[in-house]
């Protein structure tokens, strides 16, 4: 992450910091930046910003830069930093905050395909109560190429397509792809649940 | 014969149905009928967890419901991810008396959360150690150098829950592998993470993980790897050709399922647990070491 220099002002952190700390359960006051987080994060790297740099982005308050940033959205939730932190601080429960966090706040995602992707297997999972792998990736799929389309990226839509191919026809060949729909009898229950979480996530 | 609860998932219910089988197969023998419960629902993996806190525990609460509806004291899961998900659901009710009575409103089967809920290691182990599965060798799995490889979901949580191995260094896999006769080797990536659904939305985060997990068991000599979760070994199997183009990495290592080595050692038949459905070719190996 780029330094930068922010306006720090108290109530506006004190604000960021207490919405994290709840929603995720963890606290990260108790960080101390020892880094063993980000020794082990398998995706700091990439993202350009260890656990230990997003916890002390929350701290000084900087709402943009926590909620947009590339590890919010690359984080494989591998709990490898929570596991490690000596405070028990489980910084993949943060990132998966800030994310829900950043949906809340109509905030385009930074990688729409990630994004996409788990609301997709979401979406599947609740019209049968199981995810059924064809469905829920040609939901995905479409997203993904509209998406693309409205950006005039057909060259992404192609490579995409082609190696969703090639895969589904090693995997055909080897009898891995499955074309029964697996189903829940009760999935009125099922929906129920989704309707409660719709409800409790707009309180 | 002893019945234990036994939760599929999705995975094992389409793409990883061979491990669905093999499950059935190899505890058949080993004693255990595996019942699976009924009219389960998906455990939400990672993606609830990632877009909604309340399904992300409520999903999985449906299935301990259900779990604890069979009176079978135990469940076994033998997806990590499913494994762990469920596990963390059934910590967060107990804690949270307010929001198992918001899930339970909506239950037929109310969960009541006190079923023993078992990764595939805890029920093996104990047959391992108490010398049954010695006893129902047929071929010792000699020349078999695999790379015991757990991934994320079996030993990290992102609650308190007790690990059942070794966080940093877990050994269940190696010491079933020693007991079938084969000589696990020691390596550095056991429980790094393959990426999981990154390999759909996050291709290149993803290849890079696993060219770790793939270039270090061919590094230090592995002839193949071992995995107990279904996520995992499609991943490591799946994109192993295209992990090894783009990282350098000629060595092709089939991935077997924990379940496959168990079963080849008690003879059950290799076609029939369908080790021939990998994408990096599983039967070659077993045939050139006089496994089949």
């Amino acid at each position: 992450m780029p330094s930068v220099t922010v306006q720090y002002d108290a109530a506006a952190a004190s604000r960021l910091l207490d919405e994290v700390s709840e929603r995720s359960g963890q606290n990260l006051k108790a960080c101390y930046q020892c880094r063993k987080c980000a020794a082990g994060c398998p995706v700091g790297e990439e993202s350009g910003v260890t656990p230990d740099r997003l916890i002390r982005t929350i701290l000084v308050g900087d709402r943009e830069a926590a909620v947009n940033n590339l590890l919010v959205w690359k984080c494989v939730a591998c709990y490898t930093c929570g596991t490690r932190c000596p405070n028990n601080i489980q910084t993949a429960r943060i990132t998966e905050t800030l994310k829900q966090m950043s949906k809340k706040a109509h905030a385009k995602p930074l990688r729409p395909r990630i994004a996409d992707f788990h609301a997709s297997f979401m979406t599947a999972t609740k019209h049968f109560g199981r995810f059924n792998e064809l469905e829920g990736m040609a939901i995905y799929e479409t997203k993904t190429a509209l998406k693309d389309l409205a950006k005039g990226d057909v060259k992404a839509v192609i490579h995409e397509m082609a190696g969703q191919m090639k895969l589904g026809f090693q995997m055909m060949k080897k009898k891995r792809m499955h074309f029964k729909l697996d189903r829940v009898k009760a999935n009125g229950e099922v929906k129920a649940m989704y309707k409660k979480a719709k409800a409790r996530s707009e309180k | 014969m002893k019945q234990l609860a036994y939760y599929p998932g999705c995975s094992l219910h389409s793409s990883s149905e061979l491990y669905d089988v093999q499950c059935k197969m190899v505890f058949r023998q080993l004693g255990i009928e595996l019942k699976e419960i009924d009219d389960w629902n998906c455990c939400g993996a990672t993606a609830a967890a990632k877009t909604d806190d309340f399904l992300a525990v409520a999903l999985p609460a449906r299935n301990l419901g259900l779990a604890d509806a069979t009176g079978l004291g135990e469940i076994m899961i033998p997806c990590s991810s499913c494994y762990s998900r469920t596990l963390v659901a059934q910590k967060t009710i107990t804690s949270d008396p307010g929001l198992k009575e918001a899930i339970n409103a909506e239950l037929g089967h109310k969960v009541k959360g006190d079923i023993k809920v078992s990764t595939i290691l805890e029920v093996l182990l104990p047959k391992v150690r108490s010398g049954e599965v010695a006893s129902k060798i047929v071929k010792k799995l000699e020349g078999l150098k695999p790379a015991c490889y757990y991934g994320c979901l079996l030993t990290r949580f992102p609650v308190d829950v007790e690990a059942t191995d070794d966080v940093e260094n877990p050994q269940g896999m190696e010491s079933v592998c020693t007991a079938l006769g084969a000589k696990p080797i020691d390596w550095g990536y056991k429980t790094d993470c393959c990426g999981a659904s990154a390999s759909v939305n996050d291709a290149d985060q993803s290849l890079l993980l696993m060219s770790r997990i793939v270039g270090d068991a061919a590094a230090r000599g592995a002839n193949c790897i071992v995995t107990s979760c279904p996520l995992c070994q499609f991943n490591v199997d799946a994109y192993q050709d295209k992990v090894g183009e783009q990282y350098g990495i000629a060595k092709r290592l089939p991935v077997y399922f924990i379940t496959e080595l168990v079963g080849v050692a008690m003879g059950l038949s290799a076609t029939e647990m369908q080790v021939d459905r990998h994408l990096v070719d599983a039967m070659g190996l077993l045939k050139e070491l006089n496994l089949l």
